[in-house]
């Protein structure tokens, strides 16, 4: 199995410890990750926003590199980059007329694969892949409650995405349960955290991201685990605003899933870049003897 | 009293126009015709706390030709794509496709769009992919705070992601740019990163 690999512009950047923790986990479960050569941004919220020929193009370029690379399989862990990768798959397969069209600007013939993967169904999917990894286990996360956090696009739209359950998925709670950690049950798995409106709406994000830290909370979870650089950061670097709002703290560490991999696997957290988060890991693992 | 109209605006179906749903229905993909009236749309959505128009409404205004008040609503621009509108509906009606369609539609119209910013942001980090092939994330903010005169937003947060290596000054390049460039020959931008 050949696996190209998608970082998109977050895992180089704002999501770094995401990336880091990709690779090295990667590295150590022997799975041989080619970067897409000259990738570039999948275009993210701002292009389907505004142009919908400019938002398969982008995707449609990566997706014919990777073609080009003999390669079977992308792994994009960004939520984000995965799901334009995938709709625009979906789209080039769906629609022929688009499909020439893009042809045409990206100047070769519009690609429908390789298949793309987000993280947690190449986990899922990949055979072999998630006994792999519960045999790698020397350090089981004992004691640790957490709070998976799926997001919108790793499991949506249902028609595009064909993994899991889409409002209730359990992926990556058998994920963490392999790795020895406990999941709470809580409603807001799969809700929204407001996503790209980031840095240009930031009202939107403080109330949807509020009511999942609270939820998590709530259910008396130590950490959120996430698998995609908009939830990890709309969650981790907005605690205090939300906190402000509603009159109280919250301290919640929200991490990477291959970052508790690595911890998993007995790499250090320093290695896994667990001190890039605003809101530090390191008390919980530490009394829980991870770290 | 209260007086009822102060509480629901009557829309009346006008007849003359097929267009608009027509239309949907050939760049979509999507007959909302389809619709059941349910309202599992709306019931899901994320942000329908928050929108003017809820999605079970734009539906039915798709249907009435309400075009100027759809080009026009905040609903476009406080969308989040979440996906769970499409999921629920019974009858797999792609409103999020639906939202982008008339979203690009009212861009391309120079409609103002009612959160300016968020059509800033995505045009600066449009900007930015155009010229790098790639989106520099510490670049793309603080110009977005420069150009939406918000000087002082996320300041202090910014410097604590810097220091915790997460923005990178120096912005990384795709190397074949041109193939990149070409793509946004159709797009029509007013202002750029």
């Amino acid at each position: 199995m050949k696996v190209a690999y998608y970082p998109g512009c977050s895992l180089h950047g704002l999501a770094k410890e995401y990336g880091i923790s990709v690779e090295l986990v990667c590295k150590h479960l022997g799975i041989n990750l080619n970067e897409i050569e000259d990738w570039n941004c999948c275009g993210a919220t701002a292009a389907h926003s505004l142009n919908h020929e400019l938002t398969i193009s982008l995707s449609a370029r990566n997706l014919a590199i990777a073609r080009d690379m003999k390669m079977d399989k992308i792994l994009a862990p960004c939520a984000g980059c995965f799901s334009r990768l995938k709709g625009a798959s979906y789209e080039l397969r769906n629609n022929k007329a688009l499909a020439a069209e893009v042809a045409e600007i990206i100047q070769t013939q519009a690609p429908v694969e390789p298949e793309v993967n987000n993280l947690l169904q190449f986990i899922m999917e990949e055979p072999g892949l998630l006994d792999a990894i519960k045999s790698k286990v020397v350090k089981p996360l004992k004691g640790l409650k957490l709070a998976a956090y799926y997001g919108c696009l790793l499991t949506r739209p249902k028609e595009v995405v064909q993994f899991d359950d889409p409002e209730l998925p359990v992926s990556m709670d058998l994920i963490l349960k392999a790795l020895g950690a406990d999941t709470v049950a809580w409603g807001h798995k799969a809700e929204c955290c407001g996503g790209g409106y980031a840095a240009s709406d930031t009202d939107i994000v403080l109330d949807l991201s509020g009511q999942v830290l609270e939820s998590a909370q709530k259910a008396g979870a130590d950490a959120i685990v996430v698998a995609c650089p908009m939830c990890g950061v709309n969650l981790d670097t907005r605690q205090e605003a939300v906190g402000a709002l509603k009159g109280k703290k919250y301290d919640m560490p929200i991490v990477y899933l291959t970052q508790l991999m690595g911890i998993a696997f007995g790499f250090y957290p320093v290695q896994l870049g667990m001190k890039r988060h605003l809101n530090s890991p390191f008390p919980v693992l530490q009394s829980r003897g991870l770290a | 009293m209260l007086n009822t109209a102060d509480f629901y605006h009557v829309w009346r179906i006008d007849q003359s126009s097929n267009a608009l749903k027509e239309e949907i229905k050939e760049h979509c993909h999507t007959d909302i015709e389809m619709c059941l009236e349910c309202g599992k749309c709306s019931g899901g959505c994320s942000n329908a706390h928050i929108f003017d128009i809820t999605p079970r409404k734009i539906i039915q205004l798709i249907k009435m030709g309400e075009e100027a008040k759809l080009l026009r609503m905040d609903a476009l621009w406080s969308c989040v794509a979440c996906q769970l509108c499409v999921d629920r509906c019974p009858s797999s009606i792609n409103i999020p496709r639906i939202m982008d369609y008339l979203r690009e539609k009212s861009y391309n119209q120079s409609i103002p769009a009612s959160r300016p910013n968020v059509e800033l942001f995505h045009e600066l980090m449009l900007g930015h992919i155009k010229r790098f092939g790639r989106v520099p994330e510490a670049l793309l903010s603080v110009e977005f705070n420069l150009r939406s005169k918000q000087y002082t937003k996320d300041a202090q947060m910014g410097m604590k992601m810097f220091f915790k290596g997460k923005l990178n000054p120096i912005p990384a390049r795709v190397k074949d740019i041109k193939k990149v460039r070409r793509m946004f020959r159709n797009m029509p931008m007013q202002r750029e990163g």
